[in-house]
């Protein structure tokens, strides 16, 4: 497990180089929070500690990354970490200054507009392309595509990357914080917003309603560990994380719209940052629909036992 | 911290591996009992009583799996309960004749009750030859479990005892009830001046019947004390301490593999029909409910670990047993959708009569427990709502 000191500094860090307030002014573009990122050291943290890095595995990083979602860091950085990894071990190490996103096929690619490049699946090989401005984000929340135009500047070998499945599972742990970060910020609304002379929170309607909403991210936090557990990604956990994850956050959303009433959706207030970017999470990297199929098949491939043995043996750590 | 903070509490927990090394044998144990049972009769698990089966676990040492050595039990910790219960529910064993006593009365006792009650009831829980159940609600008290009438008056034999207890499982079939009762004070005084008593079902003045459901079954029932006399030891823990004492075991009942598993029969059972005549939709439908179910088995051995550490994680585990229990229902809704789309298909008559059963029992999941209702009452004073 991480330890809490390394996730504070990291949260302070996140606070003090991209508050969540920029971002109604940010432009797309690597956002000026990146130098700070970058000269923390955090980029490597995946990397093995002979090469420089911090030795972390995917389950301690996992906290990392829900804070960027739960602070909305409009960065690469979680990609970033995985790419950095990838190529070290390639023996190509990645060049400073790139911010990278992963860039399998997918009908939006989150943080596209705030990366430099991006890893791109071609045959047996990802790779790197130099990102060129694409059309602007309908969910303004500095998502993009990437064209086939844009100018491969490297490669490494993909071995048995499921790109995919590792975008997916990133996503899902962003996604995940930033469902505890509206849990919190509703609860926060309904004990302060008077209505009929007694707070929201007061009426059994909005506590039912928030006891549903703390429920559901529970069970996405729950999910997006499993997306990280493994010693690599793994395209059935990376199922398993991001189906129920892209699930919970419609409710999540609905859910905080409902208790926050009309100034949620308003340019001035924050939560409309958050629910955009889970709306489009959840189409991104493959929806509910998608990997439950994948994990659906999985099973079904599976013909001894129960599904009970197929969660512990496929999904769960039982070490 | 936030008030969201108990969402932290959720580390990634393990189950280690000296519990795991629990689950071949009884595996191979359960294959030989109930392999062999149609799945309608495995679907009923934590509903079906046969002492016979719970006897044998007994005898082979899967009973009272936490309790300390010198009472009969095997010193082990929650992860060690938490393999043999998961191996048992995913099975459908029929394990209702020793569930109460094993889950709660036993770790009950063990906490608050007299070294002579421990002696003389635990040792018979872990051979699996005592039955328990626990009566809670009312006639009239059922969610509001505050408002009981049943009475223990102190006399000079003990407590006499008159009321009325309902939906009590398998008190029909019980030898023992931990009843909840006022022994102080009248209902209007709520959570002050209530006891717990460990009732023997067999003394005179009490009368039991078992309520029939719409399923054929008799699972729970209804019971009678008429100036019943309990002698002083048939208390347990403290006089008026009877509601602390009760919520103390509401983390262990509610954040077991029961509260995911109740369905899981029938789930697999389906996917047995689906094997050669996949669609994508039904894929989906079955990835999606083991999504569902992989995030929920990875809380509740979370929070077997926070019971091992000795604490209670009450709000944490009334959010996992309304989670549980809206999957365990969303199961049989699912597989009936699954069934029906294909009007032109014949539907194995044993997938048709398990669904059946789980459609009619499931009503009862989100009831049995502590109802939903309440439950996200709970959870809202724990998020901090008032």
């Amino acid at each position: 497990m991480t330890d809490a000191i390394l996730i504070e500094s990291f949260q302070r860090l996140l606070a003090d180089a991209a508050p969540v307030s920029d971002l109604r002014t940010a432009k797309t573009g690597l956002p000026a929070c990146w130098t700070k990122i970058e000269a923390s050291g955090y980029l490597d943290a995946l990397l093995p500690e002979a090469l420089g890095g911090a030795g972390l595995s995917l389950d301690e990083i996992e906290p990392l990354v829900c804070a960027m979602g739960a602070g909305l860091l409009p960065a690469p950085v979680a990609e970033t970490m995985v790419a950095r990894l990838w190529s070290a071990q390639a023996g190509l190490p990645m060049a400073p200054g790139m911010a990278v996103v992963l860039a399998p096929a997918s009908a939006i690619i989150p943080l596209a507009g705030h990366a430099t490049h991006a890893l791109v699946p071609r045959g047996a090989r990802f790779e790197f392309v130099r990102l060129e401005p694409s059309a602007a984000d309908p969910f303004h929340a500095g998502a993009g595509v990437v064209a086939h135009t844009c100018p491969v500047i490297g490669s490494i070998p993909a071995g048995n990357i499921d790109l995919l499945a590792a975008a997916a599972a990133l996503l899902s742990a962003r996604m995940a914080g930033a469902m505890s970060k509206i849990l919190t910020m509703s609860i926060e609304y309904a004990n302060a917003r008077e209505q009929f002379g007694r707070p929201l929170g007061k009426f059994q309607a909005v506590q039912h309603n928030l006891a549903i909403m703390a429920e559901e991210v529970l069970s996405a936090r729950s999910a997006s560990r499993i997306g990280l557990a493994g010693p690599s990604f793994d395209a059935l956990r990376s199922a398993a994380a991001k189906a129920r994850v892209s699930e919970a956050a419609q409710t999540v959303c609905s859910l905080a719209h409902a208790v926050h009433g009309a100034i949620g959706v308003t340019s001035e207030h924050d939560l409309h940052l958050y629910t955009t970017r889970l709306m489009q999470g959840r189409i991104a990297f493959g929806s509910e629909r998608y990997w439950g199929q994948r994990l659906g098949a999985a099973r079904l491939d599976e013909r001894s036992g129960t599904s009970a043995d197929f969660i512990r043996a496929r999904l769960q750590n039982s070490r | 911290m936030d008030r969201v903070s108990l969402l932290d509490g959720f580390g990634p927990a393990a189950i280690p591996p000296e519990a795991e090394a629990l689950r071949p044998a009884i595996k191979a144990f359960l294959a030989d009992w109930v392999g062999t049972w149609p799945p309608h009769r495995r679907a009923r698990t934590w509903t079906a009583f046969d002492r016979g089966f719970s006897r044998e676990l007994g005898r082979r040492g899967w009973l009272g799996l936490t309790l300390p050595k010198h009472y009969g039990g095997a010193g082990l910790d929650a992860f060690a309960r938490f393999v043999v219960v998961e191996e048992l529910l995913a099975a459908g064993a029929p394990v209702a004749a020793h569930w109460i006593g094993d889950r709660q009365s036993a770790p009950l006792l063990l906490r608050y009750g007299t070294e002579a009650q421990r002696l003389a009831f635990l040792p018979q829980i872990c051979r699996g030859e005592t039955v328990f159940c626990i009566g809670m609600s009312e006639p009239n008290a059922g969610s509001d479990l505050a408002s009981v009438r049943s009475r223990a008056t102190p006399n000079a034999a003990g407590w006499l005892l008159t009321g009325s207890k309902i939906w009590t499982t398998y008190a029909h079939e019980a030898d023992y009830m931990i009843a909840l009762v006022r022994t102080s004070g009248t209902a209007d005084d709520r959570q002050a001046g209530l006891s717990q008593f460990i009732i023997d079902l067999s003394l005179p003045g009490i009368a039991k019947k078992s309520i029939r459901l719409g399923t054929g079954d008799s699972d729970f029932s209804e019971v009678h004390f008429d100036n019943v006399q309990l002698p002083a030891e048939a208390l347990v823990g403290v006089a008026g301490n009877g509601w602390a004492q009760v919520n103390a075991e509401l983390a262990f009942e509610r954040s077991g593999p029961e509260r995911i598993y109740s369905s899981l029969v029938l789930l697999d059972l389906w996917i047995s029909h689906l094997q050669d005549r996949n669609d994508d939709e039904d894929l989906t439908t079955v990835g999606l409910l083991l999504a569902r179910l992989a995030a929920l088995r990875a809380v509740s051995v979370s929070i077997a670990a926070r019971l091992a550490a000795g604490e209670a994680p009450t709000i944490e585990a009334a959010m996992f047993k309304d989670l549980g229990t809206s999957l365990e229902q969303a199961i049989p809704v699912a597989i009936a959708d699954a069934v029906g789309s294909r009007p032109d298909r014949p539907v194995d008559p044993e997938l048709l009569r398990t669904l059946a059963y789980l459609m009619q029992l499931s009503q009862v999941f989100s009831l049995r427990g502590g109802t939903r209702e309440i439950l996200r009452g709970m959870i809202a004073r724990g998020l901090g709502l008032r």
